[in-house]
């Protein structure tokens, strides 16, 4: 057994504990007066209080301890076990703590650092990409750990926005996938940069399938993670709305993202809004949740405040609009319009207005995705 | 005694002449079919033999061969009866041989001795060289678009029997009707709003560009593209000839005894099989719905519900306006030179057009793009985004111009293209783009631009380009400059909604 001699009897038993397939609660009831070894020794000889049927004993065998070392030392996977040295302490109190976590990268930046989970819908505009790649920029030259689910979407934005800082591990992903599931090619080049200059955490043991419902359990360990949670895009009944659920059970701050009322991506953030959140416009609003979040834990570093920035009133033109480019800016508003609607709002014909979009997208006036076009965020 | 009669038989769309041979000597009396008869013909025995019987003809009780020469040549259809049964009667010395010089026969023949029409009338008699050809009635106005003067109508063995003996005279050959009842095409006018879509049309008319149409439930794209064949020009001879023979060989005549003057449409649902679409089958290798859709248009809704390899073989009929089937049996060439039309949601929900409405997973997304291939993507040259008309739009904005206004700007924009030598600007050679093209400064600037941030590829340019004349020729200007770029790059933005993510 090669694979198993770098992992301790401790980590090497909850890792085969986790890989049993049961709920993260009877997980934790497996290791609830027992240690790792123990728990796995009662469940395979079928005297685990928390097994009364003997549903984990026929898993409970060498293989499959075998199976799950050799994926966890071949993906490079940790293995971190409740109330034990090396668990995170920011998870360690969390009522619903997983009982057995597995980490890749730097997870002790999780520590002494505030950390604000910035999530979203994977089917995100333009809008929310852009808002969600600059909080994730920001708050890690704040000094804040940017946590996220590593999913399409706002969640890439985020975690892509932060590694772009270069200031030690910025950014956690904590996904519903094992850390070593086969994914596309894009999300793939994010978990290797998550790896090197970030961390990534998962309840599920490498090497094994997940399952839909990770993903809204999941969700509970980023709310417990996070001081505040900052919800960019969110569609009516989004998934985000599980973590914005797990953080108000847990008194974590909610914020949201305003978007345009019109824009179904926008329609849960909005809604949250109107329930009492707080609205995020930009890093100082999420950095000002985070300050009073934090002002009862000494431990925790403060963040550092970005010098203020003057903003521009908009990109500037490089040279003076034609006539009829200015009028089919005019025609532009936030929210995405077929090239019908544009054609229609400014009165020019099609040829004119084409030119003028081509100019305008040039001049970075006018953004044009999939044959939606609609102005630039401010 | 030997007769040796004219006749036809369909291959693919095509007539090729067959001489049927039928030999009546001493014998056990019996009847044998040579030549590569399929089952349709060697039933012919029993049908020829009631007919005769019926119409008080004698059958010979003797030893009857019939051989259908080129033996090389597969005979399909029931179109040999009559023929047959004429040599028959040659042969047994009933009818003298004088009588049936110089003179075909194509009809199926009844028990009754009725003489019924077959498919593919118009290719049949093309290919019969000789002097009077005997087709069924029914069939006549049909056979006389090709063959005039030259075509005697049936409706009976016995009246074949007397005209030939003299004793009777053939009906009248229907004229051609000179003109086709005038056919109501859905016409543009009702459409209200859709400037951009439009536009498309008119410029997919007038360039012969392929179009996507883009869109959520209920945008009017199938509305838009039933109006696409209205603004077509009016088939030419040639063309017209061709729907004909095609049409007619599929089994499914147009018009009877008229020259098909308008573009067919033709619009298949996704459940159709290859076979239907592309052509073949298995005894009769018969065309498909792209070519019956040649020189019209081919309108594919859903086309993300499509089997991958239906979209696939519509890959060579795009390049080559011909769809190349091959059986074990032979190969046939169809013509498929058809406007492609395709409709199709951004995705299943429907929503996805609109960034961020979508609620489809990634891997539905991508599972619903996949069967549209790149290279299938690519023969667009016009995609469009259409979004749900306007309220206002609907409820009586300004009205378009209708069918015929544009049908006139089209003609134009096709007799431009005609100067350079193409019935298109899509036909436009990738190296004969250049000088028919003099692209202005600024609209060149604007293409390096676009290629230099990689929006646009190498392949693309041409396309582009292509558009660019064709709206250029729309608008009556002789060099293309920068609107027309940027008009033809606008024109086909929506592709980038459904190239799937890079890398995957």
């Amino acid at each position: 057994m090669t694979a198993s001699s770098t992992l301790t009897d401790d980590e090497l038993y909850g890792a085969g504990l986790a890989a049993l397939g049961a709920s993260p609660g009877v997980l934790r009831k497996f290791l609830d007066g027992y240690d790792a070894p123990e728990a796995w020794e009662a469940i395979a000889r079928g005297r685990h209080r928390a097994d009364p049927d003997r549903r984990y004993r026929t898993k409970a065998v060498p293989r499959t301890l075998d199976a799950v070392a050799t994926s966890c030392v071949q993906a490079g996977v940790s293995v971190m076990i409740l109330g034990r040295p090396g668990y995170p302490p920011a998870l360690a109190d969390d009522r619903q703590a997983p009982g057995v976590l597995f980490g890749m990268g730097e997870v002790a930046a999780l520590e002494r650092r505030p950390r604000v989970a910035v999530v979203g819908t994977r089917s995100a505009t333009a809008y929310g990409l852009g808002v969600a790649s600059e909080l994730g920029r920001d708050l890690a030259r704040s000094g804040v750990v940017v946590v996220s689910g590593g999913a399409l979407g706002i969640d890439s934005a985020a975690h892509g926005g932060a590694l772009g800082v270069d200031d030690g591990a910025t950014t956690v992903a904590v996904l519903g996938t094992a850390l070593d599931a086969a994914t596309t090619r894009s999300q793939a080049a994010l978990r290797d940069a998550l790896g090197c200059r970030g961390a990534m955490l998962s309840e599920i043991p490498p090497g094994v399938h997940s399952a839909r419902w990770w993903f809204a359990v999941r969700n509970r360990v980023m709310a417990a993670l996070a001081h505040v949670v900052v919800v960019v895009e969110c569609h009516h009944r989004g998934g985000s709305l599980h973590t914005v659920a797990a953080a108000l059970a847990r008194g974590v701050t909610v914020t949201a993202v305003p978007g345009s009322v019109r824009s179904p991506a926008s329609a849960g953030t909005n809604r949250l809004l109107v329930e009492g959140a707080a609205p995020v416009r930009d890093v100082d609003d999420v950095l000002t949740a985070v300050e009073l979040a934090i002002v009862t834990r000494p431990d925790i570093t403060p963040p550092r405040r970005p010098p203020v920035v003057r903003r521009q009133a908009g990109p500037r033109p490089t040279a003076p609009l034609r006539a009829m480019a200015s009028r089919v800016r005019e025609a532009l508003d936030q929210d995405p319009a077929t090239l019908d609607v544009v054609v229609r709002r400014s009165g020019l014909p099609l040829g004119e207005v084409s030119l003028a979009l081509e100019e305008l997208s040039d001049a970075g006036l006018a953004v044009g995705e999939k044959g939606w076009w609609s102005r630039p965020r401010r | 005694m030997l007769a040796r009669i004219p006749s036809a038989t369909l291959h693919g769309v095509d007539g090729r002449p067959v001489s049927v041979e039928v030999h009546v000597s001493a014998g056990l009396p019996g009847f044998t079919v040579v030549g590569l008869p399929d089952a349709a013909v060697r039933e012919s025995r029993d049908r020829v033999r009631a007919a005769l019987l019926s119409s008080q003809l004698s059958w010979p009780s003797r030893r009857v061969t019939v051989n259908l020469a080129p033996s090389g040549v597969r005979k399909t259809g029931a179109g040999l009866d009559l023929p047959i049964a004429i040599g028959l009667l040659v042969a047994a010395e009933v009818l003298p041989s004088r009588c049936v010089e110089q003179t075909g026969f194509v009809g199926e023949l009844g028990l009754d001795g009725s003489v019924r029409p077959v498919p593919g009338i118009a290719s049949l008699v093309a290919s019969i060289g000789a002097q009077q050809i005997v087709v069924p009635v029914a069939a006549s106005a049909e056979a006389a678009l090709v063959a005039g003067e030259r075509v005697r109508p049936a409706s009976t063995v016995a009246e074949v029997v007397a005209a030939l003996l003299g004793r009777g005279t053939w009906a009248d050959t229907p004229c051609a009707a000179a003109s086709p009842p005038a056919v109501s095409e859905p016409d543009l006018l009702e459409v209200r709003g859709q400037v951009v879509a439009r536009r498309a049309l008119e410029i997919a008319a007038a360039g012969g560009h392929h179009l996507l149409l883009v869109g959520a439930p209920g945008s009017g794209k199938t509305m838009l593209a039933t109006r696409l064949p209205g603004i077509l020009p009016d088939l030419t001879r040639d063309e017209a000839l061709e729907v004909l023979r095609i049409h007619s060989a599929a089994g499914a005549s147009a018009g009877a005894g008229t020259f098909p003057s308008r573009p067919p449409f033709r619009a298949p649902h996704h459940g159709a099989t290859e076979v239907a679409i592309v052509g073949g089958g298995s005894s009769w290798l018969r065309p498909g719905e792209i070519s019956l859709a040649h020189a019209g248009v081919l309108f594919l809704d859903e086309l993300g519900e499509f089997p991958a390899t239906i979209l696939d073989a519509l890959r060579q009929p795009l390049e080559e306006h011909v769809i190349r089937v091959r059986r074990a049996r032979g190969a046939i060439d169809f013509p498929a030179r058809f406007l492609l039309v395709g409709a199709m949601n951004p995705c299943p929900c429907g929503e996805g057009g609109l960034p961020g409405a979508c609620r489809c997973t990634e891997t539905m997304r991508r599972r619903y793009l996949r069967r549209l291939s790149a290279p299938l993507l690519d023969r667009f040259d016009l995609a469009i985004t259409l979004g749900r008309p306007d309220v206002e739009d609907l409820l009586g904005g300004p009205p378009g111009d209708s069918s015929a206004v544009v049908a006139s700007r089209v003609g134009q924009a096709r007799a431009l293209a005609r100067e350079r030598g193409v019935r298109c600007n899509s036909e436009l050679r990738f190296d004969a783009v250049d000088s028919p093209c003099a692209l202005s400064a600024d609209a060149a600037a604007l293409l390096e631009r676009r290629l230099r941030s990689g929006t646009l590829s190498a392949r693309g340019l041409h396309r582009v380009r292509r558009v660019a004349q064709t709206i250029a020729d729309l608008d009556g200007v002789r060099g293309v400059d920068e609107r027309h770029v940027a008009e033809a790059l606008q024109l086909r933005s929506a592709r980038t909604a459904l190239v799937a993510e890079p890398g995957q």
